[in-house]
């Protein structure tokens, strides 16, 4: 609906990237045709070396393409300068790593706020809106920890509060749970989808197939190429997430609520 | 605004990044300031000794000219710090002829002539190495810094055999500074002492002439011992006041270039150029020590500099995620540059502060006048510690701004 009258948050037409020269050179990426609409949530898997991480870079404005057309927001981005594009990474783009890569001498609050220090905002609002969006994450209490003090669970939660904090259009996740085990991928998996569901369009790169549940949209890639591009029922999806989010809330409730009971027992006793 | 906030953004990381790395920062900031220090132990002794000299002219109401045998370009006399001008090896075509002149001008209040006389000057068995003997007239106290601390100047009346000397020769002949009335010979004769003067502890001065260690006879015993010629090497002259100087300069000038037949062979200087000869020579000396200074300094900056390179290379990574989360280059050479900058700012104003301390302990120690502060040398050398942070710090920081925020991501840390 929307579709008609916005453009699409990213546009790729034959898009190419090579590595390397000559005998060694390699095409890591063979003309990729993709359009992703505001408020997707998608998933791109395919075994190693298949290009995903390199298109979420190209797209992310890390790096640039060899050939082919990429508009972001409806703009071109191919032939800007690297001081626009440092401009739209802060503005437009968040990013999510596998390995957190929070700054390790930098506090979480100072971590959190660091996408905003590049917006020119002062340290005072900086703080505020690090401490705004840490406490949705209900890290409040972790604001003044260093990341080595974090759970890997933690850390990457803090990695997305990061993301999130200067309200990007797409937030780019390399495998977010790569490093994680099963447990903390899941409550990171519900983070994600609780954004989807905010209206946040979120591309993520994995090897799990089972995350894939989470997503709106599944991209698998293969030799440089999309190889299939299935639409999953979405709204159920996200609803059984978001169901399950609300148990896993619910049961966090309960707990304390346990605990009363104990008390007035003992009152009681 | 935007900028200023990220500079002080940039600043606070810095102080961060700076403080977690101590003894390496303590160390690097230390070899700035060893450099800076030095430069400013010479920036400051050097600026010192030229002061002396327009201290001693300020001394005597500044309207003070002499007249030197010469011309300026034949003139350095840059040996005769300590030593008297008996050393110079041209022959002095000033006279007293020429002073008779001088004096004759209108709008000068004195003049007298400094005659140098070679030789010794004994008392009983102690004849002192370092000594000057010098023939005048009553008029040098007027036209000179000199103080008596016992006994009188010569004046008219004073017979030809007395003589005035410097309070350190006292000692060396008579070993005791109380010397009036005691006699030392020269030249064949006996002269007695009328007067002592009060140690100046400044051999430099615009006499060439260390007055300490002087023995001032009177003009017609320095002829009688030059043949009955009176070889003078500088009239010193004083005038009413400043504003009359130039024109007296000019009418001295006439009167002196008509005895020696138009040939312009001495020449006049006042002001400033009185303390030149002296300084020049320190300023030779100060340059040829600037530029040892200026190698360690160059040392220190390379300190910086090699420090920077491994805080990229340690911080590559992290370079990588703040490229991701939107820095361009210029905010990341400016996180690193002003890193080094504060690192050769802190070395400057530690050098400073060494500086001086070693300054007043070699002026103390060593010397006999103390260094100079001026704001000339404060602005020079944060602009030079500010310099050598941008020099050595840019190289390091433009490297890390050129990092591929891809490869920079995967370094391993």
């Amino acid at each position: 609906m929307s579709a008609a009258t916005t453009p699409p948050v990213i546009a790729l037409k034959g898009l190419k990237k090579r590595y390397g020269m000559g005998d060694a050179e390699q095409t890591v990426l063979d003309g990729i045709d993709l359009k992703i609409e505001r408020g997707e949530f998608i998933a791109i898997m395919g075994p190693s070396g298949c290009g995903k991480t390199s298109l979420l870079n190209i797209l992310g404005l890390l790096d640039h393409a060899d050939d082919g057309d990429y508009l972001l927001d409806g703009r071109s981005v191919d032939t800007i300068s690297n001081g626009r594009r440092a401009r739209i990474r802060s503005e437009q783009i968040g990013f999510v790593f596998q390995s957190f890569n929070l700054i390790p001498r930098l506090n979480v609050i100072d971590n959190v706020a660091l996408p905003l220090t590049y917006k020119g905002i002062s340290k005072t609002k900086r703080l505020l809106e690090a401490s705004k969006i840490l406490s949705t994450f209900h890290l409040s209490e972790r604001e003044y920890y260093m990341p080595w003090q974090l759970s890997g669970g933690q850390s990457q939660r803090v990695a997305i509060a990061r993301a999130l904090v200067n309200d990007p259009s797409i937030i780019l996740a390399d495998e977010p749970t790569g490093n994680l085990d099963s447990r903390s991928s899941h409550v990171i998996m519900e983070e994600l989808s609780d954004i989807h569901q905010r209206g946040n369009t979120i591309i993520m790169v994995t090897h799990n197939p089972n995350l894939t549940s989470y997503a709106s949209r599944v991209i698998t890639m293969l030799d440089g190429k999309i190889a299939t591009d299935t639409k999953a029922p979405r709204q159920k999806r996200s609803k059984s997430a978001l169901k399950r989010r609300l148990d896993a809330q619910r049961k966090t409730v309960k707990k304390p609520k346990k605990t009363t009971p104990k008390k007035s027992k003992k009152g009681a006793k | 605004m935007h900028m200023r906030l990220l500079v002080l953004y940039h600043l606070s990381c810095a102080y961060e990044s700076l403080r977690s790395n101590r003894s390496r920062t303590i160390l690097t900031i230390l070899g700035v300031t060893i450099g800076i220090a030095s430069i400013i132990v010479i920036m400051a002794l050097s600026a010192g000794a030229s002061r002396i000299i327009s201290d001693q002219v300020d001394n005597l109401g500044g309207a003070v000219a002499v007249v030197r045998p010469g011309t300026t370009d034949t003139e350095p006399q840059l040996n005769n710090i300590t030593s008297a001008l008996a050393g110079n090896k041209t022959a002095s075509n000033l006279t007293e002829y020429d002073l008779e002149d001088v004096v004759e001008v209108k709008g000068i209040t004195s003049a007298a002539p400094l005659m140098i006389i070679g030789g010794d000057v004994t008392a009983g068995d102690n004849t002192p190495k370092e000594v000057s003997i010098i023939a005048t007239t009553p008029e040098l106290i007027d036209v000179t810094d000199l103080t008596i601390r016992e006994g009188q100047f010569m004046d008219t009346v004073t017979s030809r055999e007395t003589a005035v000397i410097g309070a350190q020769l006292a000692v060396d002949l008579f070993g005791t500074e109380q010397a009036a009335g005691r006699t030392f010979q020269t030249h064949g004769k006996t002269f007695t002492v009328i007067g002592i003067l009060k140690r100046s502890n400044n051999p430099i001065n615009y006499n060439n002439v260390d007055f300490d260690h002087a023995a001032i006879i009177s003009l017609e015993s320095g002829k009688l011992f030059n043949q009955n010629v009176a070889s003078i090497q500088q009239i010193n002259i004083r005038a009413i006041n400043n504003e009359q100087l130039p024109s007296i300069i000019k009418q001295v000038n006439k009167k002196i270039a008509q005895n020696h037949f138009g040939e312009q062979d001495f020449t006049i200087l006042a002001g400033s150029e009185l303390a030149r000869p002296a300084s020049e020579l320190f300023y030779a000396i100060g340059a040829t020590l600037t530029i040892v200074a200026g190698i360690s300094l160059l040392v220190g900056g390379i300190g910086v500099m090699n420090i920077m390179l491994v805080g990229v290379a340690e911080r590559t990574r992290e370079i990588g995620i703040r490229k991701a989360l939107g820095a361009s280059n210029s905010h990341i050479v400016w996180q690193f540059l002003l890193e080094s900058l504060v690192m050769g700012l802190l070395g400057g104003l530690l050098g400073y502060g060494l500086g001086y301390v070693v300054a007043f302990a070699v002026a103390r120690t060593f010397l006999t006048f103390n260094p100079v502060f001026n704001w000339e040398i404060v602005g020079m050398t944060l602009g030079i510690a500010l310099v050598v942070g941008l020099l050595f710090g840019l190289y390091p920081a433009i490297r890390a701004a050129r990092k591929d925020p891809i490869k920079s991501l995967r370094q391993y840390h």
